[in-house]
């Protein structure tokens, strides 16, 4: 493993520690010269785009949690009737931050350069999820928002796009099966223990439930369904812990970060008693 | 001291790595909700439920447990015997550990192709829907289980790799994957 980031120049020792005093000039000194400012960009980056993504999908258009597969045409069209302003202002939104990802991704790419193991496990990682983000997030942006852009075209391909649009989403799971089992073997046996070894198996429950969504090529209802409370209820709910798990992991990767290539420092322990 | 700081070694001590008793606390809390979802929908139409279960083999789902509780037997005999130095022997418990999962897999499919000539698909009812999902979900579990086991002979095999505490990660896993397969035969074959 080589040299992730150059260390700071040895002979600019006064600009390499922060200043002490008020927090707008210790914040000011990590956005001029704070080492892991790059870092730090791309997990904010990380942050801003899941408090925009959900507010977007889930209130704005409405698309999620998504309607029942088993709907007949004309609910369909009342679907998309309804939705004929929230679908292309929300998604609409998201095509201006899609790209956005490509610096999530990026971040956990480098968690992995960081690790002991070889660059194969990041590459395939950043290869496997921006390929993943067209049919994931940009093609059921654009089915959705041509279906409501012209609600006199014909009911059948309404119905052809509203299906096209949920199934494009879900059938991006095995790409997050695969990119979980990834991340998860690279955790397991790097030895800069760059994260802890539970969060690699954490990756395996989030691995598992994704094979969860596969039946839902299958059933039209129940709860296997694209809709079902497990195929999409239960997934959510163990997607949250694990994304949550994994912004604070990533947190917690560059207060760690000493720009080495060996095994990453501990984060210094809090005093008990004040001194 | 020394007794006293042996004694909070002994207190905490855990098999394996601690991170994989998160892995089975968390797949533990998954399959909850499996189980909860299968009984609120069974709770809906007993007579459906009823009807599905009487075309589930007792016999097949008996002697696969039996097989899977074989299997947790060899993998706790092969961490003993690691434990103790006797390296072939653990060698060999791995490998009727596998053996036992092999015959626990060819039942399965065996029995799943047999549902399925009667017609009893995955989309048959619900309880067949069921019935397929939390089989065919453990069977990816025990598909894992298989490369979990290879990483324990890989372990044993050389003296420069031997880690104690990765044989118990694995037979941990190797543990859960049964107590969920116990879980699902009480549910899906016994409880009527």
């Amino acid at each position: 493993m080589s040299t992730v980031v150059t260390p700071p120049e040895s002979g600019s020792n006064a600009e390499a520690t922060p200043p002490s005093g008020p927090t707008h000039r210790r914040i000011a000194w990590h956005l001029r010269h704070g080492p892991k400012r790059e870092l730090w960009l791309a997990w904010s980056t990380l942050v801003v785009f899941y408090n925009l993504f959900f507010p977007m999908v889930f209130v704005v258009a409405q698309v999620q949690p998504p309607p029942a597969p088993a709907w007949d045409l004309a609910t369909q069209v009342h679907y998309f009737h309804e939705r004929h302003l929230g679908i292309p202002i929300g998604l609409g939104f998201i095509f201006a931050i899609t790209g956005m990802t490509a610096v999530n991704n990026a971040l956990i790419a480098y968690s992995m350069r960081r690790m002991s193991i070889s660059r194969a496990f990041g590459y395939s990682y950043l290869l496997i999820y921006s390929l993943s983000a067209l049919p994931g997030l940009l093609l059921l942006c654009i089915a959705l928002i041509v279906a409501t852009l012209r609600p006199e075209r014909d009911p059948k391909v309404l119905g052809w796009l509203y299906d096209f649009a949920f199934l494009s989403f879900d059938g991006t799971m095995g790409v997050f099966l695969i990119g979980s089992l990834i991340w998860m073997v690279a955790i397991l046996i790097d030895k800069n223990r760059v994260f802890p070894k539970w969060f690699g198996y954490l990756n395996l429950c989030n691995a598992l439930t994704e094979v969860v969504v596969a039946p839902c090529w299958i059933f039209g209802r129940g709860v296997l369904a694209w809709n079902g409370q497990i195929a999409w209820w239960l997934d959510m709910v163990v997607f949250g812990v694990y994304q949550v798990t994994f912004i604070v992991m990533l947190f917690q990767m560059i207060r760690r970060e000493d720009f080495g290539t060996g095994p990453m420092p501990d984060l210094p322990r809090k005093r008990a008693t004040a001194s | 001291m020394t007794d006293l700081t042996d004694k909070n070694k002994r207190a905490t001590f855990v098999p394996g790595q601690p991170d994989m008793w998160a892995f089975v606390l968390f797949e533990t809390l998954v399959f909850t909700a499996y189980f909860g979802f299968y009984l609120f929908y069974r709770a809906k139409s007993p007579e459906l439920f009823l009807h599905g279960q009487a075309q589930l083999d007792l016999r097949i789902g008996v002697f696969n447990t039996l097989v899977l509780l074989l299997s947790s037997w060899s993998v706790a005999r092969c961490v003993q015997s690691a434990r103790v130095g006797a390296f072939r022997a653990a060698l060999r418990d791995v490998y009727i550990t596998a053996a036992c999962a092999a015959i626990f897999l060819f039942f399965k499919v065996f029995e799943w192709a047999r549902l399925v000539r009667n017609g009893n698909g995955i989309d048959s009812s619900d309880f067949f829907t069921y019935y397929f999902f939390l089989t065919g979900i453990h069977f990816v579990h025990l598909l894992i289980g298989f490369v979990v086991l290879g990483v324990v002979v890989y372990q044993l095999r050389s003296a420069a790799r031997r880690s104690q505490e990765l044989v118990e990660t694995c037979a941990t896993y190797w543990h859960t994957v049964d107590f969920l397969w116990v879980l699902i035969f009480a549910l899906l074959y016994v409880v009527r």
